[in-house]
């Protein structure tokens, strides 16, 4: 499999925030490289700073303390230079504009000239061919995050960036966009960070998977998945599958209590 | 089933209006309420009366051309500066105040000096921009700030520059707010284009108004009162419609 991408190093990074008079610390001295082309899930209780750390990866949050860099650059370069891609829960479309407009929009940002090829291609890969003159509105929640991570996969970008693309759809589509994911992401590997409250989803997709304790976020463990590529459906069903899945809930069980008040 | 309660509220909009013409065509009818209070049928068959055309037609020209320049100038300003506000953060502050002082001058204070200042001519069009730039530039800068942080960070990540934000998200997300200014804006448009004539201009119907009102000239009194009512209804209608089809699209 062709591996692409930039490896993402994270180096010792701290992220607190100030609420009021109060410091609230999101994220504790996370220590780690995503290699180039790698996939890495991050799965934690809510308000562990998962979100947080990939902020930081896209560049729209400053870490407090230590550095994040990809390949050799500050996020915020490799923003400027359109080299990120990204997904959040929110499909963040825009509504004004057909399927096809909005993932023209990378090209439009980097003033560069609208492949149409390489359009119809994408569309054709997450199943929206038909629906390219659709607005937003007209379409389902899972055809709306499909637009949405072609327009993050336009620019055949460095590093892709998903923040719980699929957390707010139902369990049935999110599976079928699961595998989907799987075999786009597998016909050229992009060095992905994928921010995830489901275990199976973060196990299906991902090379490792790193848990994160309560707040503040710290690694506790960095699981590597041995299942190799491309991974059929069938994975999930796979005794070995069902005990990393186990064994990844018990390490995330740990912290459910642990939440402040 | 939508266009069944549509079709119900424009039957109630009828109706509220009926209402009200044959309310006042009772009041005028019994005098109810004075020798002052011309029926309606009195008041129109003076405005339709050909051999007042003319004095109509002048007064309604010099208001509608005063109305329209206020509203270009108002306009444009108001939507400029909002702009402007939005680009420069530490611009902001600064404007909102200053926009938020010139809106709380009220315009009857403020038309003599206009008169002084501009002449009796300008004068009209000067309070019309007054008070059409106050809300343009309310609901530009409402419309401009109202894009979602999502998409504000899907720009970002994607290194979109401020200007390509402007144009790319924050404009198209305002349009919907942008053009219910420009529909609200109208009729005070004309408010403040009245305004400005009643302090002496040389024509439009705030003169007529004022000439009407201290020669006793009823009937001209409420006819110019219909008539300035009508381009106020026109011009909010129309941009009612223009509105209907902008959010449509961009909501």
């Amino acid at each position: 499999m062709q591996r692409a991408g930039t490896s993402i190093r994270l180096n010792h990074v701290s992220k607190s925030f100030s609420i009021g008079r109060k410091t609230v610390a999101a994220v504790d001295a996370v220590d780690l490289t995503i290699e180039a082309g790698e996939f890495v899930s991050f799965i934690g209780p809510s308000g562990c700073g998962k979100s947080t750390i990939l902020r930081m990866v896209a560049a729209l949050e400053a870490p407090t303390a230590g550095q994040v860099t990809i390949g050799d650059l500050p996020p915020s370069e490799m923003a400027q230079h359109h080299r990120l891609g990204v997904a959040f829960q929110d499909h963040a479309l825009l509504p004004w504009l057909t399927v096809r407009k909005n993932v023209e929009l990378p090209f439009r940002i980097a003033s560069r000239p609208v492949n149409d090829q390489q359009i119809d291609q994408l569309l054709n890969l997450v199943g929206l061919s038909e629906f390219d003159r659709a607005r937003p509105k007209q379409l389902s929640g899972g055809m709306r995050q499909r637009a949405s991570i072609a327009r993050a996969l336009i620019l055949q970008p460095d590093v892709l960036l998903l923040d719980e693309p699929f957390g707010a759809l139902d369990q049935v589509t999110r599976r079928h966009l699961n595998i989907e994911l799987q075999n786009i992401w597998a016909r050229n590997a992009i060095t992905t960070i994928l921010i995830t409250h489901s275990v199976d989803e973060a196990l299906f997709l991902s090379d490792r998977v790193v848990v994160l304790s309560g707040r503040p976020g710290r690694v506790v463990k960095v699981l590597p998945v041995p299942f190799g590529r491309p991974r059929s459906p069938s994975v999930m069903r796979d005794p070995l599958f069902h005990q990393l899945a186990d064994d990844l809930t018990e390490s995330l069980e740990g912290y459910v209590g642990s939440e402040e008040p | 089933m939508a266009s069944a309660s549509r079709s119900a509220s424009v039957a109630y909009g009828f109706l509220g209006v009926a209402l009200f013409i044959g309310g006042w065509q009772l009041i005028g009818a019994y005098q109810l309420a004075g020798l002052t209070w011309p029926p309606f049928t009195t008041v129109i068959s003076y405005l339709i009366e050909p051999s007042r055309w003319g004095l109509f037609s002048r007064a309604l020209e010099a208001t509608l051309w005063a109305m329209g320049f206020g509203y270009a100038v108002g306009g444009a300003c108001g939507f400029t500066i909002a702009v402007a506000a939005s680009m420069f953060d530490r611009l902001r502050p600064m404007l909102d105040t200053t926009s938020a002082v010139v809106h709380a001058i009220p315009a009857i204070a403020i038309a003599p000096l206009f008169i002084i200042l501009l002449g009796t001519s300008t004068a009209p069009s000067a309070l019309s921009a007054l008070n059409v730039f106050f809300i343009m530039y309310v609901s530009t800068s409402a419309g401009l700030a109202a894009a979602t942080p999502a998409h504000r960070d899907v720009f970002r990540v994607l290194g979109a520059s401020k200007t390509q934000q402007l144009y790319r998200l924050q404009l198209p997300n305002a349009l919907p707010s942008i053009i219910t200014g420009l529909r609200l804006a109208a009729p005070a448009s004309v408010i403040g284009a009245i305004i400005g004539e009643w302090f002496g201009a040389p024509r439009g119907l705030g003169l007529l108004i004022v000439s009407a009102m201290q020669n006793f000239q009823i009937p001209l009194l409420w006819s110019t009162i219909v008539l300035a009512t009508a381009i106020s209804a026109i011009a909010y209608g129309l941009f009612g419609l223009i509105e209907r089809l902008i959010h449509a699209r961009f909501q």
